[in-house]
């Protein structure tokens, strides 16, 4: 995740913005990590202050700072040497990143390009794109060269273009996200102001066991909630300690700021569960 | 002796002849092991011949009470039954509550161990008196429900009575032990017991006992009470154990057809709800009187089992407790013809889905057949589903046996039960020897952990339970091992098992070393929030003790670590500390989309970490110079 950009237009870090209850740099981070298990790394400003991170999210330093957005890729694919053979690289102002997306592009680097880079609305999205963690020293000898523009990097490797239909032929995208918000970022006050208007994501709550109570019904049911708290609060569950939720059926959490995405599941279960 | 909770001895009893003696207890091993599961582990060691068959009559049974049984304290009427498992031919130490524990405590002694084998079927009895044997040929064939109440009615007035049913009688590898409609049910306890001509022990208070500090005890009970009413007991009282299953098939991890699949689509007919909760926010004690009377299932096994829609149809009708119990997680349901029965989710998930049985109706009455013959719902339905995986595959010629029949469940159940034919006779000695017999790829998927069936938690999604079922003494065991807890915490990733898996698995297991041996029920674990140094506090009230948390973390290990040496000692080898082949090699598909999968390499290295931080060999052997606090010598 790049962090380190001016926010020249929005006139405010837009990492620390808030969007339904998360910073944009928490959510963007805890959906990635949602999406690939991680390990998910921040490259900030050398000195830059950052709101909260998700747990086991780690932040490195900008050596070159200025450079562009190829620096910052040429840093956290540096970072994730011996640790990953991909990583999706986005920008930290998306709030409507789904995890499906993350993992529909991730997908297209299985065919074997460098690059699985969406060219989604129109417009190539090279902050919201995979590449493999080897691109890391072709990166950052175009930096060196004062060659600084993404469209150099993809000059020196091979590149899959993923068009909207090729992105919508995920059957899983296409059904949360067929507008391809995730795409969509922030970058002045009025489009900051637009997304905040919009709703939170669309999930189903269901409770079970003793937690589904006379005026609390199990569901399913349909909610809006960006965060497991807030789809508690929806559901009129106390998150405590004794509650856990698990998302689509697959991971479990306990923290409340786990951010949800559209389409997402969520089961609130009793976090006592012997027997 | 301590000051409190201890009597400080044994009562060992041969029933060959019905010569009786006691056995000293030691302070120091009284305070080594605490009681129950742990004293039980101490007891087998000094008084087990090492090698015997577990169905001879040199065989040690040992009835193990705790110091805090006879004390106000919720939950703490309880015992563990320990013997060496005909079914695991490793140590088996089964636990269950009710006022047998009572009782058999005050009849003076911490402990009573059972060897030899009577000349004929009898009663053994124990009181203020000593041990006597009567004859039990009226009690021949019965229930151990049935053999229970008419042997109260015989006997009179505050006698307590542990009973097998016909298939302890006939030596099924996994028949229970049962009182008061609880079961000592794993590892084929009940066995044991019929080998020694035992159809049931009864016992009558003959004294009393102390607490070193009444007035703190007291407190403490008052306390523990209140908190038991509180929010980490509401899962078990408002629904008992069976809110567990619509929660794990949502989440994967309800062992399915015998775990081909970790998701039932019949779960919605079995699973609990509060939508149709007829006795809701009541209280233990609020009881129909019929479940007060304290049998598990009150019924024979209908004609014609119900068929409602789901079992929700069959809702609770009042709700129970154990004795001692302010929790109250029994929760009674209707069978049909006006009976009722006790569910949890251990048995409805081995006769349900485990089996493709989806009819609730057949499910409960499956349960009913079990406590009738007397048999652990968990190795029986475990047992049966890999019968009906074999009989599909052509490998058992059973051609009625298939998934999802409700009658050829409750027929295999009638013919392990009675082991009245070659088939029933063949699956009375569980799946692993089943599969032995049948050979082929059926032992690929029999479905146990040293000879024990597996319990309804999926180890392929639920990484820290797969350690610990892979390394527990008992065998497939998720009372010894309550390490599905940290899967379901949400502290760790659920389905990538490493370093804080190894942790979080022994965790849970000294705490069930320890809980399982002071007694408290587990079910209360919730409420305590340092719990090793609150039990000590209470341990410590109890017997005058200056006990810590420290000194309780070192007791686990101990207790842990004596079962291994026992366990070693009767012929374990590493190669059982491990998991059916097919939960290795058969990923499962979560809802969503992610693949689970469990290696063979991935459950090595957490194995490998287990030994490393329990302080075994790499080949878990426990190392003789760590082990000079086991008191054997």
């Amino acid at each position: 995740m790049l962090a380190g950009g001016r926010s020249s237009r929005m006139g405010t870090p837009k990492a620390a913005l808030e969007w339904h209850g998360s910073t944009l740099l928490y959510r963007t981070a805890a959906i990635v990590t949602r999406a690939t298990g991680g390990p998910v790394v921040v490259v900030r400003a050398s000195g830059q202050e950052l709101p909260e991170l998700p747990k086991d999210v780690t932040v490195v330093d900008d050596p070159r700072e200025g450079k562009g957005p190829v620096q910052g890729i040429a840093a956290g694919l540096a970072a994730l040497a011996g640790r990953a053979d991909a990583a999706f690289v986005t920008s930290t102002d998306l709030p409507f990143l789904h995890p499906a997306f993350v993992v529909a592009v991730l997908r297209a680097l299985e065919d074997g390009p460098d690059v699985a880079l969406p060219v989604a609305r129109g417009y190539q999205q090279p902050l919201a794109a995979a590449y493999r963690t080897s691109l890391a020293g072709l990166a950052a000898g175009l930096v060196s060269d004062e060659r600084l523009r993404p469209a150099f990097l993809f000059q020196e490797c091979s590149v899959t273009r993923l068009d909207d239909a090729a992105l919508l032929a995920d059957p899983v995208l296409k059904e949360r996200d067929p507008d391809l918000d995730s795409v969509l970022n922030v970058n002045t006050p009025g489009e900051y102001q637009a997304a905040r208007q919009r709703q939170a994501p669309e999930v189903t709550v269901q409770l079970f066991g003793a937690l589904a109570k006379a005026g609390r019904p199990g569901g399913p049911r349909q909610v809006r909630a960006a965060t497991a708290q807030g789809a508690a609060d929806a559901a009129g569950l106390r998150f405590d300690r004794h509650v856990t939720a698990a998302l689509n059926g697959d991971q479990i959490t306990r923290d409340p700021a786990t951010p949800l995405a559209q389409g997402d599941t969520v089961f609130f279960m009793s976090a006592d569960a012997g027997g | 002796m301590p000051a409190g909770g201890y009597f400080g001895q044994a009562f060992v009893v041969d029933v060959t002849d019905g010569a009786a003696a006691t056995l000293p207890l030691p302070d120091r091993v009284l305070r080594a092991y605490l009681g129950g599961a742990g004293l039980g582990t101490w007891l087998l060691h000094r008084l087990g011949p090492p090698g015997a068959d577990p169905l001879s009559p040199s065989a040690v049974l040992a009835f193990v009470f705790s110091p805090l049984v006879g004390t106000p304290l919720t939950t703490s009427a309880k015992f563990a039954v320990v013997a060496k498992s005909p079914l695991t031919g490793l140590l088996t130490d089964a636990l269950a509550s009710s006022q047998f524990a009572i009782a058999g405590k005050l009849t003076g002694h911490d402990a009573i161990v059972i060897t030899g084998r009577a000349e004929k079927q009898s009663v053994l009895l124990i009181d203020g008196d000593g041990a006597r044997l009567i004859d039990a040929a009226e009690l021949t064939g019965m229930a151990a429900s049935d053999a229970d109440r008419k042997l109260r009615d015989q006997l009179g007035r505050g006698w307590r009575v542990a009973a097998i049913g016909p298939a302890g009688e006939r030596g099924v590898r996994y028949a229970t032990i049962s009182h008061d409609g609880r079961h000592a049910g794993r590892g084929g306890l009940g066995a044991v017991m019929g080998a020694k001509n035992l159809k049931a022990i009864a016992v009558r208070a003959a004294t009393k006992v102390n607490s070193a500090d009444p007035a703190q005890v007291l407190a403490a009970a008052r306390d523990l009470r209140e908190r038991s009413f509180g929010p980490a007991t509401a899962k078990y009282r408002e629904l008992g154990t069976l809110a567990n299953l619509l929660a794990f098939n949502a989440i994967s991890a309800l062992p399915t057809r015998n775990f081909q699949s970790a998701t039932f689509d019949g779960a919605g007919r079995l699973g609990a709800t509060q939508s149709s909760q007829a006795a809701q926010g009541s209280r233990p004690g609020q009881a129909s009187q019929a479940a007060r009377g304290g049998h598990a299932t009150e019924a024979a096994t209908p004609a014609t089992p119900a068929t409602p829609a789901d079992l929700a149809e069959m809702r609770r009708v009042a709700r129970s407790s154990c004795a001692s119990c302010t929790i109250g997680c029994e929760h009674i349901y209707r069978v049909g013809g006006g009976k009722k029965a006790r569910v949890e989710y251990e048995n409805v998930f081995a006769l349900g889905p485990m089996c493709g049985v989806a009819e609730p109706g057949a499910v409960l009455a499956a349960s009913a057949r079990c406590d009738d013959l007397g048999l652990d719902t968990i190795s029986a339905g475990g047992t049966i589903a890999w019968a009906m995986e074999c009989a599909e595959r052509g490998l058992i010629d059973a051609p009625w046996l298939r998934f999802g029949d409700p009658g050829a469940l409750l027929r295999a159940l009638d013919e392990i039960g009675t082991m009245s034919t070659p088939l029933g006779e063949l699956l009375a000695q569980g799946s692993r020897a089943a599969s032995r017999t049948v050979g082929g790829a059926s032992a690929a998927f029999a479905p146990h952990v040293k000879g024990l069936e597996m319990p309804g938690y999926e180890p392929r999604t639920l990484h820290a339970m797969a350690l610990g079922l892979a390394v527990n003494a008992r065998g497939a065991d998720h009372n010894r091992s309550g390490a599905y807890e940290a899967d379901l915490s949400g502290d760790l990733d659920r389905t990538d098992g490493g370093a804080a898996h190894v942790t979080a698995a022994i965790e849970t297991e000294d705490r069930a070393a320890v809980m399982d041996s002071m007694i408290l029920c587990k079910f209360l674990r919730g409420v305590f929030t340092d719990p090793f140094a609150e039990w000590a506090a209470l341990l410590s009230a109890v017997t005058g003790w200056d006990m810590t948390g420290a000194e309780l973390r070192r007791t686990a290990r101990r207790i842990v670590i004596a079962k291994r040496v026992y366990n070693l000692r009767e012929g374990w080898q590493p190669a059982d500390d491990w998991l059916p082949d097919r939960l290795l090699a058969e990923p499962l598909t979560l809802a969503s989309g992610r693949q689970a999968r469990l290696t063979p390499a991935r459950l090595r290295a957490m194995i490998d970490g287990y030994y490393k931080e329990r302080g075994l060999d790499p080949a878990g052997r426990p190392v003789a110079e760590n082990n000079h606090d086991l008191y054997f010598a």
